[in-house]
């Protein structure tokens, strides 16, 4: 007996491996709507995309969609790849996988491109092909957020080239030695990976033009880039940053501040000004609704003689579909039902984003802080987003290089070097 | 035990063969093929002989992550023997609520690296951490400071969270150890005029062997293949002074290097195994 029972133990453990494989094809499908899946990476999306989907769910149209949400959604959707289970939608998007055809070509859906700011069409535009293979729905700026309180309180305006800006640093820093003047928080890579895709990159972009600067990026041309001149503009980036750390114009936890601490100490009026982009805004004001008459925002000041103030207006919230998907007719008609302005108010709203289409009307954010963006994009060049990078070479990496930047591990000119050999290397 | 009933206990180890074939050694072939191709972890591979070889020892980068993972290892590793072992002949004595110390000892073993690394984070974090605030409070502000700044320190603070949270489980085996030595040969040892000391050395810790090969190994094992602390702690930074080989091949996988990072992981796969046998070699030659 107890042989016949250890027998069938054994047996019922090594069912599962017998049935690794797979279930047969069909196996299951006892329901007529097709299933869509969602891929999404964007936490601060997920309700409203949740209530979005609730809605679209009970039209009965014989298609249901369900979100999945991943934090680490760039590296994710890698496997998924990988393993062949790529969702009908996603929000992640990489240009290796544009080159390779991974994602259905929506060049002609008029019945989005003609509702879209043209400028966020470009955007969306593959350098390679001229193909659009994602829509974005909004528009994100990034730049420098700062406390008009103190800023009004010292005479002070928004600097639009280096000198000013440090000077700037120096009379806040004079005025109130207790308070950060520029609050960098770099023990987030992204966010460090950030400043140089603004400032350095961005020069490169609003003198050459961002098209051409994709381009030569794409190209690795070393004429346009000049990566590691050390007149160039990454080094000048460097120096400026090594300036501000040497006078105690930036915090001195720089290397282990978080974007909660960097938030925290600007409600708190710790900190006068900060780099982030518009995603941040929510985080401010549910800390502190009335920071929302206190919010100033700036472009980016030029490091360079010859250079511009810029200021990042860029596409958000891309979707784009799989072209493996057996479901692309039913997931065009998920995103119809997404990309209809009411829901796009809802989406925009929920995001604290401006909508990338025209005929959406979204109380985005504090009319007060709406003005100041406005203005600020006015007021600059305003320059997109770069996905025309080294695959081998990610934002994260460029922003570990800062790291080592403010560790003291390199010297402006070493800086520049180091981060085109490692362009160079990515390649 | 006769011939037939051998034959049945063998066939009951089937199912768990199948399941080492299938999630380890099926794996483990696939991944040697994988380390001489190019793979890019999407399109096709393509067979590359032993350049990724080649390339990891040209690579300063996964130099510095060997360095970072040797130096934590042996750190850790001894640390942790020698505070699990004082920890245990602590404990083995008998004094009022030694129950419950011996759980607070164990308690942080049974939380998750990860999580504890976020706690000791906010704990340490320079400027705003609960502990540093009290040592800069007690005068000792040299004793952490801005660690993440020196290697030395936000290394040496690595180690100690590791050791922190694993000593514990350390003493856990070096306690049974200590317990199963019988009473009647440290009597005897005592009636011959034996003291503490030489009771420890002479008695205690050549019967303990068992013990330290079980402790060694598993320590270089789980210090060789450090992930979540560092992760938690520093992501390996600054820039990635103090990323571990684990955390790279992670990074190089997700970094479309699938094939190379394949074959750091072959790298840390030996690097592993020879401590792990020269330790097996030399506690089994003092058995």
């Amino acid at each position: 007996m107890k042989r016949t029972i250890t027998l069938a133990l054994a047996v019922l453990m090594l069912l599962p491996v017998a049935f690794a494989q797979g279930v047969p094809e069909g196996f299951g499908d006892g329901g007529k709507d097709v299933e869509l899946s969602f891929f999404t990476g964007k936490v601060e999306t997920i309700d409203v995309i949740d209530g979005i989907m609730d809605d679209f769910n009970a039209l009965g149209n014989g298609i249901t969609i369900e979100q999945e949400y991943q934090n680490d959604a760039s590296n994710i959707i890698k496997i998924k790849f990988a393993s062949g289970e790529v969702p009908d939608i996603m929000t992640t998007y990489e240009q290796e996988y544009v080159d390779q055809r991974q994602y259905l070509d929506l060049s002609d859906m008029n019945q989005w491109w003609d509702r879209l700011v043209p400028s966020m069409k470009d955007s969306c535009t593959d350098v390679n092909s001229g193909k659009q293979f994602r829509v974005c729905t909004n528009m994100t700026m990034a730049g420098f957020f700062y406390n008009k309180e103190i800023f009004d309180s010292l005479g002070l305006v928004p600097a639009t080239n280096w000198t000013d800006f440090v000077k700037n640093l120096e009379a806040i820093k004079e005025a109130y030695p207790e308070i950060d003047p520029w609050f960098i928080f770099g023990s987030e890579a992204w966010s460090l990976g950030h400043l140089i895709e603004f400032i350095p990159h961005g020069y490169l972009k609003a003198k050459y033009g961002a098209l051409e600067t994709k381009k030569a990026m794409l190209a690795n041309d070393k004429e346009v880039l000049g990566f590691g001149e050390p007149d160039g503009a990454m080094a000048a980036f460097a120096r400026g940053l090594l300036e501000v750390q040497q006078k105690g114009l930036i915090n001195s936890d720089v290397l282990t501040a978080t974007s909660d601490n960097c938030i925290e100490a600007f409600v708190k009026g710790e900190a006068a000004m900060f780099s982030n982009g518009m995603w941040c805004l929510s985080s401010i004001l549910a800390k502190d609704p009335s920071m929302a008459d206190k919010i100033g925002f700036a472009p980016y000041p030029s490091m360079m003689e010859d250079g511009v103030p810029v200021v990042l207006v860029a596409e958000d919230s891309g979707y784009s579909i799989s072209a493996s998907s057996a479901n692309q007719q039913q997931a065009i008609e998920f995103l119809d039902y997404l990309f209809s302005p009411d829901n796009q108010k809802r989406y925009s709203e929920a995001l604290g984003s401006p909508s990338a289409f025209t005929d959406v009307d979204a109380a985005w954010a504090p009319q007060s802080v709406v003005d100041g963006v406005n203005e600020a994009v006015a007021s600059a060049a305003n320059i997109g987003y770069t996905n025309e990078k080294p695959a081998g070479f990610t934002g994260d990496d460029a922003g570990r290089m800062v790291q080592d930047l403010l560790a003291g591990r390199y010297t402006a000119e070493e800086f520049a070097k180091a981060y085109e050999s490692a362009w160079d290397a990515g390649f | 035990m006769d011939v037939k009933h051998k034959d049945f206990v063998q066939f009951l180890s089937v199912p768990a063969l199948c399941l080492y074939l299938v999630f380890f050694v099926y794996p483990l072939i696939q991944g040697v093929g994988m380390s001489f191709t190019d793979w890019d972890g999407m399109g096709r591979a393509a067979f590359v002989g032993f350049d990724n070889y080649a390339a990891f020892f040209s690579d300063d980068r996964a130099m510095n992550d060997i360095r970072t993972t040797i130096i934590f290892a042996i750190a850790s590793a001894t640390l942790l023997n020698l505070v699990g072992l004082a920890y245990a002949l602590l404990m083995d004595r008998r004094f009022p609520l030694r129950g419950l110390v011996r759980v607070i000892i164990y308690l942080p073993a049974i939380i998750s690296p990860l999580i504890m690394g976020y706690i000791w984070y906010f704990l340490l974090q320079p400027q705003r951490g609960f502990l540093y605030h009290a040592l800069m409070q007690l005068g000792l502000p040299d004793f952490v400071g801005n660690w993440v700044l020196s290697y030395p320190k936000s290394l040496a603070v690595l180690v100690a969270v590791n050791v922190w949270q694993f000593a514990g489980m350390t003493m856990i085996i070096y306690l049974a150890g200590l317990q199963s030595i019988s009473c009647d040969l440290i009597d005897a040892a005592r009636i011959d005029g034996a003291g503490s000391t030489q009771i420890f050395f002479h008695i205690k810790l050549p019967l303990l062997v068992p013990a330290i090969r079980i402790n060694v190994v598993t320590n270089i094992i789980g210090s060789l293949s450090v992930f979540d602390i560092i992760m938690s702690l520093t992501q390996g930074g600054p820039g990635y002074s103090t990323e571990s080989l684990s955390i790279y091949i992670m990074r190089m996988c997700y970094g479309n290097k699938t094939g190379y990072s394949t074959a750091v992981a072959m790298m840390l796969f030996l690097i592993i195994l020879i401590p792990v046998l020269v330790s097996l070699r030399l506690t089994q030659s003092k058995d």
